[in-house]
């Protein structure tokens, strides 16, 4: 690191251009990450942030809510196994609500919506930001997700659900509450029946139909397929990737990212390449008044080291800075363990990069400082 | 003995099929506190005396002490650990790190070693100023003159406290004044240091400051005076 930090300081202007790419590079990584995340959010958010373990779905559907129908009395039968800690059941429908009672500009406008039926109480009722939860007594009283606050709805709205004519009023706001990249409005299990079977038959004879179970704790997933017939059992990834749209998205977004990572990896190592190359003779006098070869490595790879480390810590001042001056309706959400992650996997591609100078540093060979210099 | 012996010491160069001998039989020893130079003209062989005398060569045959130890049996570690440890080069024209002050081009040479002490500090100022350079720790070598650059190399070369000292055409690039100047000090620490030192140079006038002068030519070594 002495003769690293030094040359550093002395070439600030040479290895100032050179820190602004990986700058650049790191900034660019972790900006397509955020918004990755937040793209993924806005597909699976009620799914990805739900503790749940497991989902049992019905057989052939995909590990798809929507394809998905179960009668309720498989709760009982789930309950008793061994390791449930909890179940919640959980039905989706999508619709459209539209603000009727106000006499307002935004009258009869029409917001898509994802319905979820819960049951209050239940580990997938969220946390309100504002407003209270779902109470039994009240059943049309429902919790939206707060990005509707921004379309014009607000704390005990009535809202009708177009087609049917049902009346809900707002009783409380949750943060990130989004799926099939939809606002979701969570209604009272009862209540959900009632606007989603409307037709009769569509129920297709179960009685007190649901979707899917979602349990916590840790279970056996085949012992489940096994006792209950006509079920399949996802994990939270399998659920995940059974959202429309969810797989194609992130494998489109970490595509990118890990192109992009491969490329600047190669960059770096091209970079410090010719710095080495340049440098032969000043390592051939190292090496001459008595540097050994893994001197003059560590030398080497300890410059790209704090290079790389100082870059990236700035291109993470630079994204966190420009989330403060992001439109408002652009999904971004930048987790700190994928900065984490993204920043190690940068630094050691730069570090693996750094190492094809090795190779020509061990065939420098000290002769090379005798003789007419320069 | 101490110092450095070199016993019939020959090295050839393969070329395809052609064969060039660089030294032919060459036997040389220095003792501590003796200042040797070699003379000879350009492709006589003094630069492959040099870097055989200073471990980054090995001979085709014969033998190479320093401090009584063989290099022949060396490996290629043990070899940078000779030079770091026992072998003080000035090279032509420096050959300083441009990005190094003047003081850290003596402690790097502790660096490569380890860690720099108090002590190496010490030394590294007590150095400077044996040369002159005391008032420009500071300095880059851009700022420096040539001859301040040259002293800076001669100060680099005593600071791993070594056995032997090789100096490869000190006087290079010097002008006639400079170059008195750089050879006079060589001399002077090599006497107050008690060092082995040998001197390659083309260059006539400085020969006055040497105990003996050798030449080669044709890679065949000869006592001049």
């Amino acid at each position: 690191m002495f003769l690293a930090s030094k040359e550093l300081w002395f070439s600030k202007r040479r290895f100032l251009l050179i820190g602004f790419i990986i700058v650049m590079i790191s900034w660019l990584v972790f900006v397509l990450s955020g918004l990755g995340n937040g793209l993924a959010d806005l597909g699976t958010a009620v799914i990805r942030n739900s503790e749940m373990a497991l989902a049992v779905f019905e057989k052939e559907a995909d590990f798809s809510l929507s394809k998905s129908t179960l009668p309720e009395s498989l709760i009982d039968d789930i309950t008793e196994l061994e390791g449930v800690e909890e179940v919640a059941a959980i039905t989706q429908a999508i619709g459209s609500i539209s603000q009727d009672s106000v006499d307002t500009e935004e009258n009869g406008k029409k917001t898509s919506v994802i319905f979820l039926g819960i049951e209050e109480g239940s580990f997938l009722e969220p946390e309100v930001v504002l407003g209270e939860g779902l109470k039994s007594d009240r059943p049309y009283q429902v919790i939206v997700d707060s990005s509707l606050l921004n379309e014009g709805f607000a704390l005990g709205d009535t809202v009708t659900v177009n087609s049917i004519g049902l009346e809900l009023e707002i009783s409380g706001f949750a943060d990130t509450q989004t799926l099939n990249h939809l606002p979701a409005v969570y209604v009272p299990m009862e209540t959900i029946r009632e606007l989603k079977y409307v037709v009769p038959g569509s129920d297709m004879g179960i009685k007190d139909p649901i979707s899917a179970v979602f349990i916590k704790g840790n279970i056996d997933r085949d012992m489940i397929s096994s006792t209950i017939d006509g079920v399949e059992v996802a994990d939270k990834k399998e659920t995940l990737n059974g959202i429309p749209g969810y797989a194609a998205e992130s494998g489109t977004i970490s595509l990118m990212l890990w192109l992009l990572i491969f490329i600047s990896a190669f960059v770096i190592a091209v970079f410090f390449y010719v710095l080495t190359t340049q440098k032969v003779k000043q390592f051939g006098v190292l090496k001459a008044i008595g540097a050994s070869n893994s001197f003059v490595i560590k030398t080497v790879v300890g410059q790209v080291f704090l290079l790389s480390t100082i870059s990236i810590l700035i291109g993470i001042a630079l994204t966190y800075l420009m989330t403060l001056v992001l439109p408002e309706g652009m999904p971004f959400n930048l987790q700190p363990e994928m900065v984490l992650i993204y920043s190690l996997v940068l630094l050691a591609t730069s570090m693996i990069g750094s190492l094809f100078s090795v190779k020509s540093i061990i065939k420098i060979d000290p002769v090379t400082a005798l003789g007419r210099a320069e | 003995m101490s110092g450095l012996v070199l016993k019939n010491v020959t090295k050839t160069y393969q070329e395809g099929a052609f064969k060039t001998v660089a030294l032919q039989d060459l036997s040389l020893s220095v003792e501590h506190g003796e200042f040797i130079a070699i003379i000879g003209p350009s492709g006589s062989g003094k630069s492959t005396f040099l870097s055989i005398a200073g471990a980054l060569l090995k001979a085709t045959s014969g033998q190479v002490l320093i401090d009584n130890v063989d290099l022949a049996s060396l490996s290629e570690r043990e070899l940078s650990n000779i030079r770091l440890d026992k072998i003080g080069f000035i090279l032509q024209t420096s050959n300083l790190l441009p990005y190094l002050t003047v003081e850290d081009q003596l402690l790097v040479v502790k660096k490569m070693g380890g860690s720099i002490k108090t002590e190496d500090r010490v030394l590294a100022k007590e150095l400077l100023n044996d040369i002159g350079l005391g008032d420009k720790l500071n300095k880059y070598p851009h700022q420096l003159s040539g001859g301040e650059r040259q002293r800076t190399a001669i100060a680099r070369a005593f600071m791993n406290n070594p056995s032997i000292i090789l100096a490869d055409e000190p006087t290079a690039n010097l002008d006639t004044k400079r170059a008195r100047e750089v050879v006079s000090l060589i001399s002077l620490e090599v006497k107050a240091r008690n060092k082995a030192a040998i001197m390659v140079t083309h260059d006539e006038r400085m020969l006055s400051y040497c105990d003996r002068v050798y030449r080669i030519e044709d890679g065949v070594l000869s006592l001049e005076k």
